[in-house]
């Protein structure tokens, strides 16, 4: 069993604010990632944005609904949608969260973090399964920031994620933002994290900018990536090697030239990078 | 473990007397009431954040704080239950009717009404609408038998209010009057990707009703036989639809 990695390059998320330019330029990425929830909707601007963009350039689909950890049967009417979704786009990526956000039938509309126990391991493989079946192909599954830590959990974040993906034979979406978030407000080491996820799993990188709280970080995707999240990236790529990488960025969404400087910014160091392995070697 | 992490991180009544540090470590510079607490304030803002950007003239109407206020009354009453936050508001109209908190008045459930009208056109189908000319070009033996097909970015309210005014004053960033009692229908459309709204006669409003119903257009324009001028005022109404692109384009007119 593995995952399927197919290299991209480096993109940006397809957001609001730049669909009329989109419409009438050719996006200048890679690719693109759209939030599959704002485009399950049968029609209009945005769904039409998202159709012209999938013409020019390859585009993934990353969920933010799907709950993958919650006690909740899985909510079927959503994943038909998301098929049907991905079944008219023929995304290159279809990705969600680690996580659960959805409890009683009630959707929280948030990244909620889990228990890190082997309880909570079997249930999300379970899920990734159904999932994965009811999707006919496979998913990526990211890593969240989080703020909280669960005192029944008995095994490291790194090692949950790899298991996961391991055993139900998805990929991962590794978050080097939220990875740095979470080191952070838990007190773990960002590098032992990197070390190990495990390497034939990982397909996908996002970078992001955060917010610094003072007594904690929060991931806010709204401002540039910060040199310490560059700097994971850098070890991410020595370790992981070239992975599609996404620039995220939804709040205080700056002009398409700002997000494109940033992809080409992670070009250069996915470049710099291999470069210096290139000459260690 | 969820049932009473949903419990704190909602702010559930009842909530306060729950203890999080049983179920979440804490450390010195942050504790577990601090910790789960930024989940609590995420949760509730993000939602209202987002009813906010379906219903704007709502929240200018009432102001931050009573918007606010409306909201997290809304969302306790009514959580969440689809997938899509762009649902979110979908029971808000009928929420309004009962509200009675602060800055509540009578033509704000119709306001919201035509706002969540306006939020679900912007996202409909992308279709080709008829071209005007298929109008002029049906001959006048076929014309009364002859059914339109309807775009699905429509949509018609009849409401107890001339929401005009309102909608003006807040567009143009002026002091709203009182509601204006007057019954009056609204056809919400797009046109391209544009969001239109307009108010229609009633006479209108019944025609357009018989004609989304599959009548031909020789039922449909009886609608405007009290009018002196019916054929022509027939006309005209049935022109305005191809023109703003209701009509839905037939195969043949698509590329």
């Amino acid at each position: 069993m593995s995952i399927a990695r197919p290299y991209l390059g480096h993109g940006i998320g397809l957001r609001p604010r730049h669909i009329g330019r989109l419409l009438a330029e050719r996006p200048p990425v890679e690719w693109m990632e759209a939030v599959s929830e704002n485009y399950l909707a049968p029609g209009g601007r945005p769904v039409a944005a998202l159709e012209k963009v999938r013409r020019d350039i390859p585009v993934a689909l990353h969920g933010v609904s799907l709950s993958i950890g919650s006690t909740d049967p899985v909510d079927v009417p959503y994943l038909r949608a998301l098929r049907a979704l991905a079944d008219r786009i023929q995304p290159a990526i279809v990705s969600d969260h680690l996580c659960w956000g959805r409890h009683g039938g009630r959707y929280v509309h948030d990244l909620w973090p889990l228990p890190l126990t082997e309880e909570a391991l079997a249930h999300v493989v379970e899920r990734v399964g159904e999932v994965q079946e009811a999707l006919g192909r496979q998913i990526l599954l990211e890593n969240v920031s989080s703020y909280v830590a669960f005192r029944e959990s008995t095994m490291a974040e790194w090692d949950f994620l790899g298991e996961v993906a391991r055993r139900a034979d998805c990929g991962i979406l590794l978050d080097v933002n939220n990875i740095y978030v979470s080191a952070r407000n838990h007190g773990f080491s960002a590098a032992e994290y990197i070390a190990g996820v495990p390497a034939d799993r990982v397909a996908q990188f996002h970078l992001a900018g955060h917010s610094d709280k003072g007594a904690y970080l929060f991931d806010s995707h709204d401002a540039e990536v910060p040199e310490a999240v560059w700097n994971l990236y850098r070890a991410a790529v020595a370790r992981f090697g070239p992975v599609p990488a996404l620039i995220e960025w939804d709040d205080h969404i700056p002009d398409l030239e700002v997000l494109v400087g940033e992809s080409r910014k992670a070009a250069a160091i996915e470049a710099e990078v291999q470069g210096l392995r290139a000459v260690g070697s | 473990m969820q049932r009473l992490f949903h419990q704190l991180a909602t702010r559930a009544p009842g909530s306060e007397a729950i203890d999080p540090t049983v179920l979440l470590a804490g450390t010195p510079s942050l504790d577990a009431h601090a910790r789960i607490g930024i989940y609590a304030d995420m949760f509730i803002w993000r939602q209202i954040d987002a009813l906010r950007d379906d219903f704007p003239k709502l929240a200018l109407l009432l102001g931050d704080a009573p918007f606010y206020a409306m909201a997290e009354e809304y969302l306790r009453e009514k959580p969440s239950r689809h997938a899509s936050l762009s649902e979110l508001g979908r029971e808000l109209p009928d929420f309004l009717r009962e509200w009675s908190g602060e800055g509540a008045r009578a033509d704000l459930a119709e306001l919201a009404a035509l706002e969540w009208a306006r939020a679900k056109v912007f996202e409909e189908a992308n279709v080709k609408p008829a071209p005007p000319e298929r109008l002029r070009m049906m001959s006048p033996d076929a014309l009364p038998l002859a059914r339109l097909r309807f775009v699905p970015a429509l949509r018609v309210l009849d409401l107890a209010h001339d929401l005009q005014p309102l909608w003006q004053a807040l567009e143009e960033g002026a002091r709203p009057g009182p509601p204006s009692p007057h019954r009056q229908c609204v056809a919400v459309w797009r046109k391209e990707f544009d969001v239109l709204h307009a108010p229609i006669d009633d006479d209108e409003a019944q025609a357009l009703a018989l004609a989304r119903s599959g009548e031909p257009l020789g039922t449909v324009c009886e609608a405007f036989a009290q009018r002196s001028d019916a054929v022509e005022a027939a006309f005209r109404a049935i022109s305005s639809w191809f023109v703003e692109g209701w009509i839905l384009a037939e195969p043949e007119e698509t590329p």
